[in-house]
């Protein structure tokens, strides 16, 4: 416990430094080159979704996430949270490997979607990616009509044959993301002329038109006001019962809100995950304490 | 403290003179700066303007023309040989010594024949053979006076006769088609429509303007497409490695090549190598290719790095494959910038001469192009022939042809402006 | 009756633990620590009453009752401005765990503590009716000032562990709870035995029964307190549990 208090001051001094001189926990006789002790709490679960195994993400030279176990049920809400540059967003990103776009980010272990490694050579990302939704931090529509935002996800992967099953899709996932009544009379007006909130919402509907069964978002209401945001929020709980979603914040009040279970990464680690209302209230791991308290990062 | 406050306001306030000194300066030195550019800029305009501007305009006097069959020496009007070799300059020649019966000796009577243009008697042909029923008629016509004289007139009317080339008598017999009306100043239709020409009152830009819209035509359908697919594939497609890096490395330094070296690749290669024709405006256009694909391939560039990547990860996010998230997104975002490149590129080709000059496409030609291989010079080389020419009346040709050279060039950037406003699409 | 191994107290790191003056804002840090020490003299002043109030019984004082009566007014009034300060943490820094938990165990010690001076007060008033009858019959008297001194110790220790964040000694309150509820029941016994005798003695008896039931409560309160320093020292909920589960859990960690 002693030790406790002397991390966290490590901490503040050595946020750049190697991870393995913070990480010391007194937990276990570990050898030394293991980076962290393990999670503490519950990274696993029955019937997962997604297994994660092991994880290492490099960029370059450098070592961006480190052997990350972590399960992800199925219709569940899991928000990961962490410091800047804690290695939240690039694990979510592995996910469904838009970490491919980057050039020099390698992923080693092992992803499982239903059982399905994702990181096998010979799969093909297309599908994947039609499987495995994502929503961004920027609100990003397509500089094109609201219509065509969200049916252009079902028109490349040849989801739907005529135009009405095309309406159909497009007016049922609009109403799903909470923007039908606000849109339906401006559907051909271009998406770039919502407010943020909107656009976001846009891109969610344009994300479900496609039918995944994850979504990840990454940091989706970090440019959005409150208002926005809890509409956004309350979106992903309605949404949480047809899909699995895995939400990476900033706010921690956002994890705690939206959120079934919560990680916290540090310094490229999985420090602990737990149900959410343990996390915040009582959480296991020293340093996710002084996170969510602010007493760094 | 008060005081304290009050000495720190002062010093602000001291501080403050010296720094709005320093500010109304440094403004100062900026407007002394875009003055002289626009000094020059108007200097350069009023001496074109000035010079070309009777470029534009042409002398002409009026003949009464006897078409009559024996001075023509036409007997049968239906033979088309005889007709076209008809003795028309006698005509003319007969009309002038009509209008002038006092001139009687060989010497002025030459003089007073080079009035008119050495064209007059083929149009008066032209003429003749459209309509053969004209023969053994009298008709009135105005011709084309000569260089000489037509610049004495023009500058005669300016107030300012400029006499070097036109001797006492010339310049009475001038002042009595003045007094006659038979002489007067029109608008020279010849210069737009006619091809070179050594006789100044007849050279026109139409064979140049033409020989520059071929070649610029080769130029645009070889450099946009190449341009844009290179640009395409080093941006998106590319790997970061060293041979990459130094293909970029050369297209920047290529950019900066002087455009005669180009030229003289044209030569050594399309001419010498290949064997192509000389000055024909596709061995033209495949050198400015090769001189717009750096500058169009790096605004490509800059336009396919200005999409937002948001733009990309969405559609990447959608599970777009990469083509199509170029074709679907990033394309039609680039596009305007692409072309305004593109443009600007093809304007930059409008104006260049010195690697034209290495593939012949300096030589004196007559006819007007008709197509990609007909022999052709284009607008800067024509107006580099003319400003060489000695004869006087080639100067205000030069200025008004560089005046229609500066008019498509603004057209261009004025359409590259108005392209990138149109298509252009905020996200 | 002691199960609690007696030579185990908080060792240093479960202060550690809660390090009140590591928060990225300091003023955060200094909010927190204001209202711990803002509880703390709350605390005391509590304490001051309870025994006032008990020697105002025992030495039939009116005038100390009467300032016991007095520094009630004070006591609410600080509950009063605790609330505020804890609403105010709440409102601004949207606390999360051991400061979420600081907060809200404060609220509830708050009003415990704010329980104990309205116990401390029937004590006084039973204090001024006993004076008021007059008469000097001892009974009862014995086991008030047993359990008044259980008591009193309890509410000392529960302000202790509080300020020491040490779950050990919360526990000893806990425990000693349970040893004064015994003791009241017993005391009551005995009184009703008193008050069979001796009919006559029945109001007097009734208004000593009437002070050792606010001093049982008072002691529920301090074990209330002690549980909630439990929680929050270690986040988790012993209210309702039997000691042998409370001492597991303890040993848990």
């Amino acid at each position: 416990m002693i030790k406790m208090a002397e991390d966290v001051k490590d901490e503040q001094k050595m946020q750049s430094a190697e991870p393995s001189a913070a990480e010391n926990d007194s937990a276990g006789p570990q050898d030394m080159s293991a980076k962290i002790q393990g999670t503490v709490g519950r990274p696993f679960v029955d019937d997962a979704k997604i297994k994660m195994r092991g994880v290492n993400v490099f960029y370059g030279e450098k070592q961006a996430v480190f052997a990350v176990d972590l399960d992800i049920k199925e219709n569940e809400v899991i928000s990961m949270i962490g410091p800047s540059g804690c290695g939240k967003s690039t694990f979510l990103r592995c996910i469904n490997r838009m970490n491919d776009t980057i050039d020099i980010c390698r992923v080693e272990g092992s992803i499982q979607l239903d059982g399905m490694d994702i990181y096998e050579s010979k799969l093909d990302v297309v599908p994947l990616r039609a499987r495995v939704g994502m929503v961004f931090q920027k609100p990003n529509p397509f500089p094109k009509s609201i219509y065509d935002n969200v049916a252009y996800g079902p028109k490349i992967h040849g989801l739907v044959s005529r135009k009405s099953d095309l309406d159909e899709v497009v007016e049922s996932s609009l109403r799903r993301a909470g923007l039908w009544d606000e849109v339906k009379d401006r559907l051909d007006s271009p998406g770039t002329g919502l407010s943020g909130g909107q656009q976001q919402r846009l891109c969610i509907a344009r994300t479900i038109a496609v039918s995944p069964e994850v979504i990840l978002m990454d940091e989706p209401c970090s440019a959005l006001d409150p208002i926005a945001t809890a509409k956004i929020e309350e979106l992903i709980a309605e949404l949480s019962e047809n899909f699995t979603i895995a939400i990476v914040t900033h706010s921690m009040q956002q994890a705690a809100r939206v959120s079934h279970r919560t990680a916290y990464f540090h310094l490229g680690n999985l420090v602990e995950v737990n149900e959410t209302d343990k996390v915040f209230t009582n959480p296991d791991h020293d340093l996710t304490e002084a996170y969510i308290t602010g007493r760094f990062g | 403290m008060t005081k304290a406050v009050s000495t720190q306001a002062e010093l602000v306030e001291r501080s403050l003179k010296k720094r709005y000194r320093a500010e109304k300066r440094f403004k100062i030195a900026g407007i002394i700066s875009i003055s002289v550019g626009i000094a020059a800029l108007f200097a350069l305009f009023i001496e074109i303007f000035g010079n070309g501007i009777g470029g534009f305009s042409q002398t002409k006097i009026k003949l009464d023309i006897v078409l009559d069959s024996e001075e023509l020496e036409i007997y049968d009007v239906n033979n088309e040989e005889e007709v076209s070799n008809g003795y028309y300059e006698g005509v003319i020649r007969l009309a002038l010594r009509k209008k002038f019966p006092e001139v009687k000796s060989r010497g002025d009577r030459r003089k007073l024949y080079s009035m008119i243009s050495d064209g007059a008697s083929y149009r008066l042909r032209d003429l003749v053979m459209a309509d053969t029923s004209l023969i053994g008629q009298t008709k009135t016509f105005w011709f084309l006076a000569d260089d000489d004289f037509d610049t004495y007139f023009k500058t005669l009317l300016d107030g300012d006769p400029y006499t070097a080339r036109v001797d006492e008598k010339q310049r009475a017999w001038v002042d009595q088609l003045i007094e006659e009306g038979n002489i007067e100043k029109g608008f020279n239709t010849a210069f737009f429509t006619s091809g070179d020409s050594s006789e100044p009152e007849l050279a026109g830009i139409l064979g140049a303007v033409i020989g520059s819209l071929l070649t610029l035509a080769i130029t645009l359908a070889l450099s946009f497409p190449i341009g844009v697919a290179a640009a395409i594939y080093l941006n998106e497609y590319a790997p970061k490695n060293r041979l990459t890096e130094l293909i970029e490395v050369n297209i920047r330094n290529l950019a900066a090549v002087p455009s005669i070296i180009f030229g003289l690749l044209g030569l050594a290669i399309f001419i010498n190598l290949f064997g192509m024709p000389r000055s024909v405006p596709t061995v033209g256009g495949l050198v400015l290719t090769l001189m717009t694909l750096p500058t169009i391939i790096m605004s490509s560039r800059a336009a396919l790095e200005a999409v937002p990547p948001s733009i990309r990860e969405a559609a990447l996010g959608l599970g777009a494959s990469k083509m199509q998230t170029i074709l679907h997104h990033v394309l039609p975002l680039a596009l305007p910038g692409m072309l305004t490149g593109a443009i600007i590129g093809m304007a930059q080709a409008l104006g260049e001469t010195a690697p034209l000059l290495m593939i012949g496409m300096v030589a004196f030609i007559v006819d007007v192009p008709s197509w990609f291989t007909d022999s052709a010079t284009v607008l800067p080389v024509q107006i580099f022939l003319w400003s060489d020419s000695p004869e006087r009346a080639f100067v205000e040709k030069t200025s008004a042809a560089i005046m229609v050279l500066l008019l498509f060039l603004i057209f261009m950037n004025t359409m590259a402006v108005l392209l990138r406003k149109k298509l252009e699409r905020r996200w | 009756m002691v199960i609690f191994d007696e030579t185990k107290t908080g060792d240093k790191s479960e202060m550690d633990k809660m390090h009140l003056d590591q928060h990225i804002s300091q003023q955060f840090n200094d909010d927190l620590e204001q209202l711990r020490e803002h509880l703390l003299a709350m605390g005391g002043i509590v304490e001051g009453q309870v025994e006032d109030a008990v020697r105002a019984i025992e030495t039939a004082d009116t005038g100390l009752a009467e300032k016991v009566l007095q520094v009630e007014e004070q006591v609410d009034r600080e509950e009063i401005e605790l609330d505020e300060e804890c609403t105010a943490i709440l409102v601004r820094r949207q606390p999360a765990a051991s400061d979420l938990r600081l907060v809200l165990m404060v609220t509830k010690a708050n009003r415990d503590l704010e329980r104990i001076g309205d116990e401390a007060n029937k004590i006084a008033k039973m204090a001024i009716a006993i004076s008021d009858q007059g008469g000097t019959s001892p009974r009862g008297y014995v086991e008030l000032r047993h359990i008044a001194k259980s008591v009193q110790k309890m509410v000392a220790m529960s302000l202790d562990a509080f300020a020491r964040f040490d779950v050990y000694e919360a526990f000893k309150v806990v425990q000693a709870d349970r040893q004064v509820d015994q003791e009241y029941r017993s005391a009551m016994r005995e009184l009703m035995t008193y008050m069979m005798e001796d009919p006559r003695s029945i109001s007097r008896v009734m208004n000593i029964i009437w002070a050792l039931r606010a001093l049982e409560r008072i002691g529920d309160h301090a074990r209330n307190i002690s549980e909630h320093v439990i929680y929050l020292v270690r986040g988790m909920d012993v209210r309702h549990t039997s000691l042998q589960e409370i001492e597991q859990k303890l040993e848990q960690k």
